[in-house]
Formats: C-alpha cells, structure tokens, sequence
C-alpha cells in the first residue's frame, strides 16, 4: 500500500539556518504517527514544510500520490491536511461559533469533514461557550477548539504540534481521549510532542527526530524498552 | 453660559465630525489589521472622492439629482482607483516589515495630490449640497442644520452596514480573522491574500464618501487630505489598530471632545487630540479596543532591509569617493559667480546639507535599532526653535543659540523616549507621531513661540558672531563662512555617529535591530540601549534644525509639519537605512531631483512643463518605483545592478553611485 503521506529527504530551514537535514518518514491511512524529539530540533519546521508555510530546499512531499512540494499551505490544506498548531492559535476576537464558520469556510470537502453541530454534541464544553471570545476560553477549551477548527475544515490528515504543551494534567488526558476519539472516526494523525509518554500512548508508530534527521524509526512498544535511544535523544528514562 | 441648547448643538457638530472620522478611521483601521499597511494615502482617497463628486456634480448640473449621482459614483470610482492601486504598488510588498507601506503610502499621497491639482487646478471647488438637504430644520423647538442630521444619518447606517457585514456575512469573518491572526487562516485553507484588494477597495469608498460628506459641508480644497489623515490615524490608534468599534468609538469620541473644546476650552483646541493620543497609549498602548494578543502570531513581518555595504565599491574606494564628496563640497562655494549664482552653494548645497544630518539622526535609530520613528520632525523642530528663542530672548552668540537647540532635542529625546520605547514597532511609530503633532500644535498657541507665524523678526546680533550674522559674514565675495561651519558640523556629525557605530554600543544596537529578544538573553538593557541612541539621534536631528533656522533667518510651525517626518523617512530609505551614509546621499538625491524638476518644470512651456513643475508627484512615482524594486536604497544600487546584468555591469554601478554623488554636489 502506498502511504498516504511521504517524506522523502526533506531539507528546509530558515534564512541561511539549515533545521533538517534530509528527512525520510511515512504516515499511512488511519496511523497516529508520532515525531518526537528534544527542543528545536526540527519538529515544527517538519510540519509546517509538510503544510508549505515554509519552503523546503531539498526532497519532495508526497500527499496519496500527488506531489505537493511546491504547494503553498492554502493548497496544502485544500487536499485534506489540517493542522492544530503550537500555541493553538484560536482567533481571540471572534466567538468561538465564528472561530468554527471561518474553518468551514475554507479546508476541503473530504468525507471526514465535520460540521458545527457534530461540533457541539461532540465537544459539550464549546458547547456552553458557543458566543465567548477565544480569548476568553482556558487553556484547554482552546485546544480543543483548535482540534474541532481543523475537523470542521475536513482534514483528512490532521498534524498536532505540541497540542499537551502548558495544559493541566487532568485536561492532558482528556485531549488524549479527544485524538484517540479522531483516529477511531478514520482521520489519520501525525502529532508532534514534546511529551514522549503522551506520544508513545497514542501513537502506533513513532520516529525520532534529532538534529534535523530521522535517527529512529519504532513502535511505542520498542521504545519504551529502548533505554538508550530515548535517553539520548528524548532526554527522559521510562526506568520508574 | 453653557445652555441646553447650544450644548446640544455643539454635541450635533460632534457627531456629524465624528461621524466623518469614523468613516475614515474604520476604512484605515480594517486595512491595517488585515494588510498591516498604515495607509498614508487615505487622506488622498478622500479628497480624490470630494474632488470626483464636484466634477461628476458639475457634468450634470442642471440633471435633477446631481449631488446623489456623485454621492453614489464618485466612491465608487475612487473604489475602483484604490483596488488598481492595491493591485499595482501595494501588492508586491506584502510580507515585508510596514515601514515600506509607509514610505510607499506617502509616494502614492504625493502622487495623488499632484494629481488632483494637475486636473482640478489649485482654487478651493464649492459644493453645495442639495437644496432638499440646505437649511436649518426645527424638530420640537430645536433648530438645527438639515444637512448635518443627514450627515450624522448616513454615516451612522454606512457605519451599522459594515459592522454588520464583517459580523455577520462570510467575507467579513473572514476579513476579522485575518486582521487577527493571517497565517492562521491561510492554515485553514482559506486564500486571504485574494481578499486585501477588495479590503482595499472598500476602505477606499468609505473615505471616499466621507470626503463628499465634508467636502460638501466646507469646501473642496486641496491640501484636504493632509489635512484630515493625521487626526484619523489618532482615532485609529486610540480604538485599537484593527478594531472596528475601536474606530467607531474613536471617531465619534475625538469629533465630539474637539468640537466641545473648540467652544468651552478654546485654548486647548488642536492639542487636546494628541494630548489624549499620548496618554491613552502610555497607559494602554495597544488602544482603547485593540487586543494585544491579535497578530502576535503572525510572525511573517519582514525585516527591515538594511544598505549593502557599497557592494563592488570596496573601503578603500568608498573612503576615496567620500573623501572626493567632501572635497567636492568644500570647493562648491568657488565655482559663485563663475559656473553659477550664489543660490546654488548658499541655499541649496546648504540645505542638502542640512537634510543629510536629519537624515542621519533617523537612521540612527531606524537603520540601526529598528526604532521607526514617524515624527522625528519633533526634534528637529524642537532644535529649531530652541535655537532662535536662545537668539532672540537671551543671547544671540549662534553657538550658544545652537547648543540650546540640541540640548533641549536631546531632553525632548530623553523625555519622549523614557515614556514611549517600551512600546514597540507601529506603536512607538504612532505615539512619536503624536508628540509631534502635539508641538505642532502648541507652537501656534503661544506669542512666545511666534504663534503661527512662527519667529521671523530677524536677530539683533550685536557681537561675536550673532546668529543672524553667521549667515552673512562672507569669506570672499558671495562665498560665505556659514557653509563652511555646516559642512564642519555635518562631517563631523556623520564621523561621530560612525565611531559611535563602530563601538560595542553600535554592535548591540544592531544586536537589537535583528532580535531584541536575543539581545536580552544576552543580558542586555535594550531598552536602556534604545533610550541612549535616540537621545543621540534627537540631539543630531535637534543640531540640524538649528542649522536650518539660520539658513531660513528664523523659523515656523512648518519646521513641525508631519511631512517632513514623512520626508526625512524618505530620503533615509531612499539612500539606503543603516548606513549613515546612505541617507545623507538620500537627502541630497531628494532635494537634487526636486530642484532639477522645478528648473526643468519653470523653463519648460507648455503640458510637459507643468506636469514637470508638479515635482512631488514625480517624486512620489520614483519613490513608488523605488520601494518595489530596490528597497535597500541607492547605496545598494552597484550591487543590485551588478547582480542583475552579471560581472559586465560593474561599470554601470559605479556610474550609479557618482550620479548620486553629483546631484549631492551640483
């Protein structure tokens, strides 16, 4: 089976700073794959040269056999890929309805695209805060806002940057149940995380990004038995 | 007496003010929060829309109707206008750091303004409106104008009408959420860049109709857009950039305050505006309804393009051809009476002069710490008139007279600088903005200070070299020692601010220029830094307003006119930012074209010569020209030429750069 999305020897950067150095990864239809590593070393820049909001100098992106390299990150998300981004980034001055009908305005029509109401039975907490500000919502409220945008916008394949980043560990585990729930509906993860426990919980497969490359290709299962690899590179022991 | 009446009458006058600013506020505050563009142009869109409804009105005087015709077509041509123009100059700088769209804007109100005056001529144009809207009208014993309730009417529906089109329609949730966060709603597949021309476009209109709206209540003048487009940035800024209640509030608000001080506390008229712009920011600097969260995202602000370092021209030549300038400049005063009149050296070469050291104090802090500073003019002012009050009042030795002109720039600097660096970028440009005009304004109030005539009376310099005086004790014939003292001080100027450059204070500038946060990781005091290199550029800016007053035997509210900010900023960008050579070579290519169009335009008959004599406009186009295509300045200009015609076109770089340095000379 060709994978639904393909990396192959991706290198991009900022300016003349050079963040990956060749990355080679795949995700298939229905995976959660995680990306994790240490602090800068290419995580985000790997999705947003996925989503085309930074050009890639070397390598090509395939998305379900459509090279989309060249592809600006409108276009991007037009063929089916959404991305919840680092800091959530929710409108602050619109509602949280508008913040939903601006996604409906735009995105793909996949057959996973959802709509306000699914919305709102699905996520009761958004429900109550339907005329609030995005400003106005805590921490948790706009991560799962953030998810719900990128559903309504019809991904097909959603990318996760940080979505546990500075949230309490109760609302953790409920965005955790909210991603498994996304998977279950048929809607294929890529999740980047800083959190390597939250990662390899819900991933099926996970890569290990260092320094700009792919240094480790495994299954949650083989990680975690891993000791030297996730200490080196994720800095964290699952000895306890 | 304050009675209910006239109370209530002075409240009308406000509104159907305010009504009008909102109508201009709203259409700049929608184009700056989706665009990031502080449109300096708006003002010209409004008078574009006044002057287009006199023309339409008078093509169809005797047509019952006439005024509502060109009520109706005349925004929307001007529309039409904005979108073109949108299309053509604004849409190729998208994703660079705003400071372009300000020098941009300001060709394009040159432009305008030219071209408004080339097809409308200069005498003011009557509009009357309609005889169904002249009149007072009585509504139960109170007497008021017809024509502004109408005025209050219509602009409370234009008002309600877009408020209800950005909350309620599609594109209009679209718009608010680009003025927010504009990556992330490209992140959601949505193209918003398909969506400025016709943000644009529509803040065209409204200032267009609002125009018409005033125009028809005062007069079709030129000079109409200038003179309303600095209040409507206050409106802006003091609702919130990118807030439409903002703008709304705002507007409403500084009609009613001005109208209400103009009656009560006349005393306070034209400075109550920027008195309140100033304090609002300090206490809360992103504006009464603006989020300070919105765009914080955005993260695709350009940076600011500094000059090559001369490109193929190594140090060596670059010293050669600098020391050639200055040698140029010394021998210019010999060439009197020989190659040409007294004028040349004693006026215009003295002014290049004097513009170049402006320029290089706001490089300064532009190039250098990334300070834009839209009213620079402050200083330079400041120092003007310091400079001939010391004269005038205490003593009229020119150095003491100048060394008060930058001692009180330098505490202005200081004072200014302590309240307002905190805040940063757009914010810090607008409240510079507001110190100044608050001078401009408090300039006019006061017999100390000339009122608005300014301080023309002459010096009475009995001894020593009086400031009167410097400018008149000649060397040799016409051949004066004044331009030498200048071109001292100006070379000096540029060689202490290079030193200065060069020293690790210069290095954090820099540092702080490219990343302020870094350079606070690094432990260091930005803003203290920031605070120091705008005293030094106040002071610079305050030494070279001096020097224009005694070139000028005096000086005027006009030394405080926001257009020179405008124009200082100009020629900085012009001559290439973070340079400090760059921009005095800017001054000099500004001031030479404009004396070379004005000789050409007086000595040309016929079209050719009057479109010629309209040098701003041709000055606006080459800036246009300039900011689109070559946005490091002219120092960059062999680099840029040699990059884009290969090794051959070195010659051609070289020859760029002494055209330059020729028009400075010649």
């Amino acid at each position: 089976m060709t994978p639904m999305l393909e990396l192959d020897g991706i290198e991009s950067g900022y300016g003349e700073t050079r963040v990956l150095g060749g990355v080679n990864a795949t995700v298939d239809e229905g995976e959660v794959v995680a990306l994790v590593g240490r602090n800068g070393v290419g995580k985000t820049t790997t999705l947003r040269t996925i989503l085309g909001s930074v050009e890639p100098w070397a390598g090509t992106v395939t998305y379900r056999g459509e090279d989309i390299t060249d592809l600006g990150d409108v276009e991007t998300v037009q063929r089916g890929i959404g991305l919840v981004p680092e800091e959530r980034r929710i409108f602050p001055g619109l509602t949280v309805t508008e913040n939903l009908e601006l996604a409906s305005y735009g995105g793909s029509e996949t057959e996973n695209r959802r709509d306000l109401d699914w919305v709102f039975d699905t996520f009761e907490n958004l429900d109550e805060r339907r005329e609030n500000r995005g400003s106005d919502l805590s921490g948790g409220e706009q991560q799962m806002l953030a998810i719900a945008r990128a559903l309504v916008s019809g991904a097909d394949l959603l990318m996760l940057d940080e979505p546990t980043e500075g949230l309490a560990p109760m609302i953790v585990d409920r965005v955790m149940e909210v991603i498994e729930d996304v998977r279950d509906a048929g809607i294929t993860v890529l999740l980047v995380e800083q959190n390597v426990r939250v990662a390899l919980d819900l991933a099926d497969r996970a890569y290990v990004l260092a320094h700009g490359e792919i240094v480790h290709e495994a299954t949650p299962e083989e990680l975690r038995a891993d000791e030297e690899t996730v200490e080196r590179y994720l800095g964290v022991s699952f000895a306890d | 007496m304050v009675t209910g009446g006239t109370l209530l009458t002075q409240l009308l006058n406000g509104l159907s003010v305010g009504m009008v600013y909102v109508l201009l506020a709203a259409g700049l505050s929608i184009i700056f929060g989706v665009m990031d563009v502080i449109n300096f142009a708006h003002g010209e869109f409004y008078a574009l829309g006044a002057y287009l409804a006199v023309g339409i009105a008078a093509a169809l005087s005797g047509v019952t109707g006439g005024f509502w015709i060109a009520l109706v077509a005349a925004p929307l041509i001007v529309g039409v206008i904005g979108g073109l123009t949108e299309r053509v100059t604004i849409r190729p700088l998208y994703g660079r750091n705003p400071l372009y769209h300000i020098l941009l804007t300001f060709g394009l109100v040159l432009v305008i303004a030219d071209g408004i005056e080339i097809i409308w001529g200069t005498q003011p144009k009557n509009f009357a409106p309609p005889a169904l809207l002249s009149g007072p009208i009585t509504i139960a014993g109170f007497q008021y104008s017809l024509y502004n309730y109408f005025v209050i009417a219509v602009g409370a529906l234009i008002a309600a009408g877009t408020w209800l089109a950005l909350t309620e329609t599609r594109v209009g949730i679209i718009i608010r959420g680009g003025s927010q966060d504009r990556g992330m709603v490209r992140a959601l597949g949505i193209d918003i860049d398909r969506y400025y021309t016709l943000v644009f476009a529509f803040g065209c209109v409204l200032a267009a109709f609002a125009g018409i709206v005033l125009g028809a209540k005062q007069e079709v003048a030129l000079g109409m857009g200038n003179a309303i487009i600095i209040p409507a940035f206050v409106v802006v800024v003091l609702g919130g950039l990118g807030s439409f209640r903002g703008a709304v509030v705002g507007g409403l608000g500084i009609g009613i305050v001005q109208t209400l001080t103009q009656t009560y506390v006349p005393a306070l008229t034209g400075v109550i505006v920027y008195l309140l712009m100033v304090g609002i920011l300090l206490v809360k600097p992103q504006g009464l309804f603006g989020n300070p969260e919105w765009q914080n995202h955005g993260g695709e602000e350009g940076d600011l393009l500094t000059g090559g370092g001369g490109g193929i021209l190594d140090t060596t030549t670059r010293r050669y051809l600098a020391a050639a300038l200055v040698g140029v400049l010394a021998l210019v005063p010999l060439g009197i009476g020989v190659t040409y009149s007294s004028y040349i050296p004693n006026s215009l070469v003295l002014n290049v002069l004097v513009w170049a050291l402006f320029a290089l104090s706001l490089d300064f802090v532009m190039g250098y710490a990334g300070l834009v500073s839209l009213g620079h003019v402050l200083f330079y002012g400041v120092g003007a008139y310091a400079t001939v009050m010391m004269a005038m009042y205490v003593t009229p030795v020119f150095w003491v007279g100048l060394l008060a002109g930058v001692a009180l720039a330098l505490a202005v600097a200081w004072f200014v600088g302590y309240l307002s660096i905190r805040v940063s970028g757009v914010y810090f440009a607008m409240i510079t903005l507001g110190f100044a005009q608050l001078a401009y304004n408090l300039v006019t109030k006061f017999d100390i200070t000339g009122g608005s005539d300014g301080l023309y009376t002459g010096y009475d310099a009995t001894y020593g070299l009086g400031i009167g005086e410097v400018g008149q004790v000649s060397l040799l014939g016409d051949i004066q020692l004044f331009y030498y003292v200048v071109l001292a001080l100006v070379v000096g100027s540029y060689l202490v601010a290079r030193q200065i450059m060069r020293a690790p204070f210069g290095s954090v500038l820099q540092a702080i220029r490219e990343s302020e946060d870094r350079a606070e990781f690094l432990g260091y005091d930005t803003v203290e830094y920031k605070r120091r290199a705008f005293m030094v550029s106040g002071g610079l800016a305050g030494l070279a307003g001096g020097l224009a007053t005694i070139n000028s035997f005096g000086v005027g509210p006009s030394f405080l006119f926001w257009l020179k900010s405008g124009e200082v900023i100009v020629m900085t960008l012009l001559g290439g930012m973070g340079t400090l050579y760059g921009p005095m070579l800017g001054a000099g290519a500004f001031l030479g074209l404009k004396e070379i169009l004005l000789t050409f335009g007086e000595s040309t008959p016929g079209l050719l010569g009057e479109v010629l004599s309209q040098w701003q406009g041709i000055l606006g186009l080459i800036f246009v020209v300039f900011v689109i295509y070559v946005p490091e300045g002219l120092v960059s200009l062999p680099e840029t030429l040699q990059a884009r015609f290969g090794a051959g076109g070195g010659g051609g770089g070289e020859s760029a750069t002494d055209a330059t340095d020729a028009e400075v000379s010649d």
